[in-house]
């Protein structure tokens, strides 16, 4: 059997982005011998009607991802501190000044326009 | 919540415990994600059936482009057999990612189809002898296919979920592309309206068939029930095969089309349809490769992967210098 069964082919993570204005998302895998079959195919497979704006394709094996242990850890990661939910307590300690809270819009335009 | 362990530590049955909170609380399951064997198998089992039918699928449809009555058909039903295939490259690498742990490639695919081991559905094994069994293939078994895939978008497994994404997204141009021919057909001459009944009466077993059996004592086989424990799917093939009647039988009595079957309708008591059940002993025949075309369609695909084994050495021999 001369089929290079497990040689021929790699898998390619197909990544593209819908107009310049948008960022790269992951659209499929596919198989193919080298980086130009996989344009190729990925414009074959992925993108005989939808928009396209650019099309990247890596071989899977070149993306390190995260392990399942990885990303049970992520789960139990509390970031609460590094958000704005993390103090929505101040609502209520501002009120007992007889003060209302800065939104987010206030924050950002420099001076609190605190009626 | 419990600090230190870490998943990999966790033993076989925390690990399957694990695994089965995730899927209840609506989490996908990746390819790299554990998973019990058993939930691997009825994936690879139901998804390397799906996209080899998607395969075979598009060869039907394909002896029509030729012969399409017109251009424009021709242009519609060339771009569904590349959809076809399409949906086919999909699924297959859904397919071999859960089979790379088990050693596999497409490659073993493509020999299992071959030998017979790998099945496809029912309704790919059947004649489409004139345009309008093209259009009731595009409108019916399209029809029927896009209720079945649209109760998986939800799949608990991630990739087959994207994938059915893609694939339902075409799908909606393949059912209009079957209701242009219909209707075209119906609003058009005696003969023309006869064609599209004779094709309806070929076709509505084989749509009946296209669900599965009602339970595992037609064929002796559950996968369905695990399958919908794994959240796989949600729905029983009764269910499915109800929704299709409720959602076509009106359509089709709508153009003045029969039914071949006398006994159908509709049991206000039960809200269920009640009809005349295929014959599953010739269902069993047929998906093993004892239908009409099965091996003719078959022999196709042996021939171009042999005919296209120079391409593929060809650009293997590159990819060493």
């Amino acid at each position: 059997m001369n089929e290079p069964k497990n040689e021929f082919y790699n898998v390619y993570e197909v990544f593209s982005k819908k107009t310049d204005k948008s960022p790269f998302q992951h659209s499929f895998s596919l198989l193919a011998p080298n980086a130009d079959m996989a344009l190729i195919m990925a414009k074959e497979n992925f993108f005989r009607r939808e928009q396209v704006a650019d099309i990247w394709v890596v071989k899977r094996e070149n993306i390190r991802g995260l392990n399942q242990d990885e990303k049970e850890m992520l789960k139990r990661l509390d970031k609460e501190y590094r958000e704005t939910k993390g103090y929505g307590y101040l609502k209520k300690k501002w009120r007992d000044y007889n003060q209302e809270q800065f939104t987010e819009q206030h924050i950002l335009g420099g001076r609190g326009d605190n009626k | 919540m419990t600090v230190g362990l870490s998943f990999s530590q966790l033993s076989e049955e925390e690990k399957m415990q694990h695994f089965l909170d995730r899927i209840n609380a609506g989490e996908k399951i990746e390819p790299d994600d554990w998973m019990p064997d058993d939930y691997r198998m009825q994936l690879i089992r139901l998804i390397s059936m799906h996209g080899i039918s998607e395969i075979m699928g598009a060869l039907p449809e394909k002896e029509w482009v030729p012969k399409a009555p017109s251009l424009h058909r021709k242009l519609a039903i060339m771009a569904k057999v590349q959809d076809e295939m399409g949906h086919g490259q999909l699924l297959l690498r859904v397919a071999e990612d859960l089979m790379a742990p088990l050693g596999k490639t497409r490659h073993d695919i493509m020999e299992d189809l071959f030998s017979g081991k790998l099945k496809f559905h029912n309704v790919f094994h059947m004649d489409a002898p004139t345009w309008g069994d093209a259009g009731i293939i595009a409108w019916l078994v399209d029809g029927a296919a896009i209720i079945s895939q649209s109760m998986m978008l939800d799949s608990s497994y991630g990739p087959y979920a994207r994938a059915l994404k893609r694939i339902c997204a075409e799908e909606v141009f393949h059912a209009q592309h079957g209701e242009s021919i219909i209707l075209a057909m119906a609003e058009g001459t005696p003969e023309q309206r006869q064609m599209l009944q004779d094709a309806l009466n070929r076709w509505w077993e084989s749509l009946i068939m296209f669900f599965g059996p009602k339970s595992a004592k037609e064929t002796g086989n559950s996968n369905a029930d695990k399958n919908i424990m794994y959240k796989i799917r949600t729905k029983t093939n009764e269910d499915l095969r109800q929704e299709f009647f409720t959602k076509y039988i009106p359509r089709i009595w709508s153009l003045g089309l029969t039914i071949p079957d006398e006994t159908i309708h509709f049991d206000e008591e039960t809200q269920m349809w009640i009809y005349k059940d295929a014959d599953w002993s010739n269902f069993k025949q047929i998906v093993s490769g004892n239908g009409p075309q099965s091996q003719n369609r078959l022999d196709l695909r042996r021939r171009s992967y042999k005919n296209n084994e120079w391409v593929r050495e060809a650009l293997a021999a590159k990819k060493a210098i």
